[in-house]
C-alpha cells in the first residue's frame, strides 16, 4: 500500500503544465480576434447574405459555362478554366526546367556541403514570397496577361521544385557514379548515365504534384491580373455576382479535384 | 478494337532488332519515355494556343523602373521615412500573425472531429466517413485567397474575414492530412481498450490520440508557417493584414508596397525558420 | 464459470473457424488451449469476451448468456474480463502508469475519463497492480522503452487493474525469447494461484501448456478433440490434435 502511495506521489504533474497552456492559448486567441473591428451592419445582413448567395447559387448560370447565348466561348468558364491549366502547366513546365540546375547546385552530393547550402539559400528565398507578389510585380512588366501567370508560377515553383529535387539526387544510390567513374565517364557523362536514370522518375513524382499545387495558385493568379479564372472571381465578388460566382467555384472545386486525382494516380504509377 | 491494332503496330515497328556478330538477333523494347514525352509535348502545343503571346505588353524598361521605385524612397521622402515606414507597418503585421495563428488554432480543432469521421479504421461506416471525405475535399480545393473573397462578403473588410478564410483553409488541409496518420495507427492498443469494455470514444481517447497527437502538433506548426505565408497576401482582397497595405499603395507608393514586400519576406522567413526548428525538435 | 453449448462461428468469408463446442471452464482454471495455427484457438478465445461474435450456440459466463448482450451490457462483461495479447498492445508512446491506468476506463462515465480524471483509488489500484509484476519503479517511463518481457507485464498489471475474475491470453509469450518467457507464464502461474484468477491461454509452445496449464483443451478444426488433464495427456494425443507428431519450434525446450 504504502509503496504505491509514495510511487504516486511522484506522479509528474503533467496537469497543472497543460492547464497553463490550455488558458494561454485561449488568451491569445481571444487577443487574435481583438484586431478585427466586427462590422456589425454586415453581421445583421448575414442572413440576407446567404439568402443572395443561395439564390445566386440557384440561379446556376449554364450559358456561362461553356459560353453559349449571352458570352462568347472565350468568355465562358470553361474556356477560363483551360486558360487557368493551361498556365499551371505551361509554368510547371518552365519551372521544372529552370529548377533541375538549381537542384543540382543545392545538392550536397554534387557540388559539395558549402555550395550546397548557397543553393539551398536562393531556393529559401525564391519560396518565401507568396506568388501572388510576383505577380503583383511581373505584371508591370509583362502587362495583365497569361503570360504573366505563366512566369509567375515558373519563378515561383523553382523554389519548391528545386529543394526536392536536390533531396532526390542526395538521397539516390551513389555506387553507379563510382563505377562510371572506372569507366573513365567525364562529369556530364556521369550526370546523363548515373543521375538522371535515377532521379528522373522522383523528379517527375514531384513536379506532378506541384503541378497540382500549380493549378490551386493559378486559379487566383487573374486577382492581380495574371490571366485564369481569377480576373472573373475578384469582378463577379465585388459585384456579388453569386450567379457567375457559383459557377467559377464549381468549376475550380472540379478543375482541382481532377488534377489531383490524375496526379495521384500517374505519381502512383511512378514509383 | 481499331486503336490497340493500330498502337501494336506501331509499338512492332518501332522496336529495333539488333543482329550480332555471330548472327543472332536482339530485340529492343519500344521504350515507353517516347509516349510520356510525345503527350507532354502536344499538351504544351494546345495549352500555349490558349495563351497568346503579345510582345507589345512586354516593358522590361517599365518592371525595372517600378523595382526601383519600390525599394528606394519616393520623390522627396528620405531613407529614414522609408525605415519608418516600415515601423509604421507594426499593426497590420500584428493582425496578419494573429489571423493566421487564430486560423490555425480553430481550424485543426475543427478538423478533428472531421478527421476521426473520415477515417476507416475508426468508423467503419461508409455513409459517414465518405462525407466527410466530400467535406474535407470541397474546402481544401478552394484557394485561401477565394475563401477570403467571399468571408469578406459575408463579415467585410478587416481581420475577422481573414480569421474565417485561414480557419476554413486550416479545417481542409488539417483534416485530410489528419485522416490520413489516424488511418495508419497501431490500432492494437485499441483493440485492448475495447477488451477492457472502454467505449469507441474511451479508447480512441486513449489508444489513438496518444499517437496522433505529436504529429498534430507538428502539422500544426507547418500549417501555420503556410497560413502566414498566405495571410499575408490575403489583405488584397479585403481581409486585412499587410497585404492591405499593398492594396492601398498599389498605384502611387510603390516605395510603400516595397517596404510591405521587404517586412512580408522578414516574417515568413523568421516563422519558417522557427517553424523547422521546432518541427525537428520534435521528432 | 463459463460455458459453451453447440457454439459454432463461420466468418462472413465461409470460413467454419469453430463447430458445435461445448465446455466448461470452472472458476480459478488454468487453461491452455493448443492446436495448430488456424484450428480455432484465437476464435474460442474472443469468443468469451465477445471480441468476436458466435453464430449459433449459446455462450454463458457466470450464467448469463452473452450472444444476445450488446452496448454497455457488453462492456461491463468486457472490464470484468482482461486479456493479454502477443504483441502487447501498449500505447507505446504513453507512460506505463497511463496505460495500466486505461484498465479502470470502464468504470467511469465517459465525459470523465476522456478528460483523464481518475480517483485517487483507481491510481493506487493502477501502481499496487504494477507492484505486484514488480515494475513499480517503470510507472512513469515510455511503455516503448521497456524491454518485451517487462511490456508484457505492464499489459497484465492493465489486466490486473481491471479486478477481473478471468484473464484471457491470447500467445502472450509468441513474441518473446525463451528465458522472458519462462518468466511472463511464472506471473501468469502467480495470478492464478495467489488471485485465484482464471486464466485462459492458447499457447503456441505444447511444452509450456503442459507444465503451466492444470487443463489441456485440443482444438482442430474447429473442434474440440482433447478436454482434459495436462499431466495425464501423452504423445499419441498431441499428434491427435496436430494432425502429425510435433515440430521443434511448437516446443520451447528447457
Amino acid at each position: 500500500m504504502s509503496r504505491a502511495d509514495e510511487t504516486l506521489k511522484r506522479k509528474p504533474k503533467r496537469w497543472i503544465i497543460n492547464l497553463v497552456f490550455v488558458v494561454a492559448m485561449v488568451v491569445a486567441i481571444a487577443f487574435s480576434f481583438s484586431g478585427s473591428s466586427i462590422n456589425w451592419t454586415r453581421l445583421r445582413t448575414i442572413g440576407l447574405s446567404l439568402k443572395v448567395m443561395f439564390q445566386g447559387l440557384a440561379d446556376f448560370k449554364y450559358d456561362f459555362l461553356f459560353g453559349t447565348g449571352v458570352y462568347q466561348f472565350d468568355e465562358g468558364v470553361v474556356y477560363m478554366a483551360l486558360v487557368t491549366l493551361a498556365i499551371a502547366f505551361i509554368g510547371t513546365f518552365i519551372g521544372a526546367i529552370l529548377a533541375i540546375p538549381f537542384g543540382f547546385l543545392a545538392s550536397e552530393n554534387i557540388v559539395g556541403k558549402y555550395v550546397a547550402k548557397i543553393g539551398e539559400a536562393i531556393l529559401v528565398i525564391i519560396r518565401v514570397f507568396p506568388e501572388i507578389v510576383l505577380a503583383i510585380i511581373l505584371v508591370k512588366g509583362f502587362g495583365m496577361n497569361a503570360v504573366t501567370g505563366v512566369l509567375t508560377i515558373g519563378l515561383h515553383s523553382i523554389g519548391m521544385l528545386g529543394k526536392l529535387f536536390a533531396e532526390a539526387i542526395d538521397n539516390m544510390d551513389k555506387s553507379p557514379l563510382e563505377a562510371l567513374d572506372a569507366v573513365g565517364a567525364n562529369a556530364w557523362q556521369k550526370i546523363r548515365y548515373g543521375i538522371i536514370p535515377q532521379v528522373a522518375a522522383d523528379i517527375s513524382s514531384i513536379t506532378l504534384y506541384r503541378f497540382d499545387i500549380n493549378v490551386r495558385s493559378a486559379t487566383v493568379l487573374g486577382i492581380v491580373g495574371a490571366g485564369g479564372l481569377g480576373a472573373s472571381l475578384i469582378l463577379a465578388a465585388e459585384n456579388w455576382n453569386w450567379d457567375i460566382l457559383g459557377t467559377i467555384l464549381l468549376a475550380i472545386v472540379v478543375m482541382v479535384l481532377l488534377v489531383d486525382v490524375v496526379s495521384s494516380r500517374l505519381r502512383s504509377k511512378l514509383v | 478494337m481499331g486503336v490497340p491494332c493500330v498502337t501494336t503496330k506501331y509499338l512492332v515497328s518501332s522496336m529495333s532488332k539488333i543482329t550480332l556478330t555471330n548472327g543472332k538477333t536482339v530485340t529492343k523494347p519500344f521504350n515507353k519515355i517516347w509516349i510520356v514525352v510525345a503527350v507532354v509535348a502536344l499538351l504544351l502545343y494546345l495549352f500555349s494556343l490558349l495563351i497568346p503571346f503579345d510582345s507589345s505588353t512586354v516593358k522590361l524598361e517599365e518592371l525595372k523602373v517600378i523595382l526601383i521605385k519600390m525599394f528606394t524612397p519616393k520623390g522627396n521622402r528620405t531613407w529614414e521615412d522609408y525605415f519608418k515606414y516600415l515601423l509604421k507597418l507594426k499593426n497590420p503585421l500584428i493582425d496578419t500573425l494573429n489571423m493566421s495563428f487564430a486560423g490555425t488554432i480553430i481550424g485543426s480543432l475543427m478538423a478533428l472531429p472531421l478527421a476521426v469521421l473520415a477515417a476507416k479504421n475508426i468508423v467503419k461506416k461508409p455513409y459517414i466517413y465518405i462525407p466527410a471525405r466530400t467535406i474535407m475535399n470541397l474546402f481544401r480545393t478552394i484557394p485561401a485567397m477565394v475563401l477570403a473573397l467571399i468571408a469578406v462578403f459575408f463579415v467585410g473588410i478587416g481581420v475577422l474575414s481573414g480569421i474565417i478564410a485561414i480557419t476554413l483553409f486550416t479545417f481542409g488541409i488539417m483534416s485530410k492530412m489528419l485522416y490520413e496518420v489516424i488511418e495508419t495507427v497501431d490500432m492494437n492498443p485499441f483493440e485492448a481498450l475495447e477488451s477492457t469494455g472502454a467505449t469507441k470514444t474511451e479508447a480512441f481517447r486513449y489508444a489513438v490520440l496518444p499517437q496522433v497527437t505529436p504529429v498534430f502538433v507538428s502539422y500544426l506548426i507547418y500549417i501555420f508557417e503556410i497560413n502566414v505565408r498566405s495571410s499575408t497576401i490575403l489583405g488584397y482582397v479585403g481581409a486585412g493584414g499587410i497585404g492591405s497595405v499593398i492594396k492601398d499603395n498599389i498605384l502611387y507608393n510603390y516605395d510603400r508596397v516595397g517596404a510591405s514586400i521587404i517586412l512580408m519576406f522578414v516574417v515568413v522567413l523568421s516563422v519558417q525558420l522557427l517553424s523547422s526548428f521546432l518541427r525537428r525538435r520534435l521528432q | 464459470m463459463i460455458k459453451f453449448v453447440d457454439v459454432s462461428k463461420t466468418y462472413p468469408n465461409g470460413v467454419k473457424a469453430l463447430h458445435g463446442v461445448n465446455l466448461e471452464i470452472k472458476d480459478g482454471e488454468f487453461v491452455g488451449i493448443i492446436g495448430l495455427s488456424g484450428a480455432g484457438k484465437s476464435t474460442l478465445l474472443r469468443s468469451i469476451n465477445k471480441m468476436i461474435s458466435i453464430t449459433s450456440g449459446k455462450l454463458y459466463i457466470d450464467d448469463v448468456e452473452i450472444s444476445s448482450i450488446k452496448g454497455k451490457e457488453l462492456r461491463m462483461l468486457r472490464r470484468g474480463i482482461g486479456m493479454i495479447f502477443q504483441s502487447f498492445n501498449l500505447v507505446k508512446r504513453m507512460s506505463v502508469y497511463n496505460n495500466v491506468l486505461t484498465g479502470r476506463v470502464a468504470y467511469h462515465p465517459t465525459f470523465k475519463t476522456v478528460f483523464g480524471l481518475f480517483p485517487k483509488a483507481d491510481k493506487l489500484m493502477a501502481l499496487e497492480s504494477l507492484d505486484t509484476m514488480g515494475i513499480l519503479d517503470k510507472a512513469f517511463t515510455r511503455a516503448d522503452q521497456l524491454s518485451g518481457g517487462q511490456q508484457q507485464r505492464v499489459a497484465l498489471a492493465r489486466a490486473l487493474t481491471q479486478k477481473p475474475k478471468l484473464i484471457l491470453a491470447d500467445e502472450p509469450v509468441a513474441s518473446l525469447d525463451p528465458i522472458t518467457t519462462v518468466q511472463v507464464m511464472d506471473d501468469f502461474a502467480k495470478i492464478n494461484r495467489d488471485f485465484g484468477i482464471t486464466v485462459i491461454a492458447n499457447m503456441h509452445h505444447v511444452d509450456l501448456a503442459l507444465k503451466y496449464a492444470t487443463r489441456i483443451i485440443g482444438i482442430k478444426e474447429g473442434e474440440v478433440v482433447y478436454d482434459g488433464d495436462s499431466k495425464s495427456i501423452d504423445d499419441e494425443t498431441l499428434v491427435q490434435i496436430y494432425g502429425r507428431s510435433l515440430r521443434h519450434d511448437e516446443v520451447l525446450g528447457e
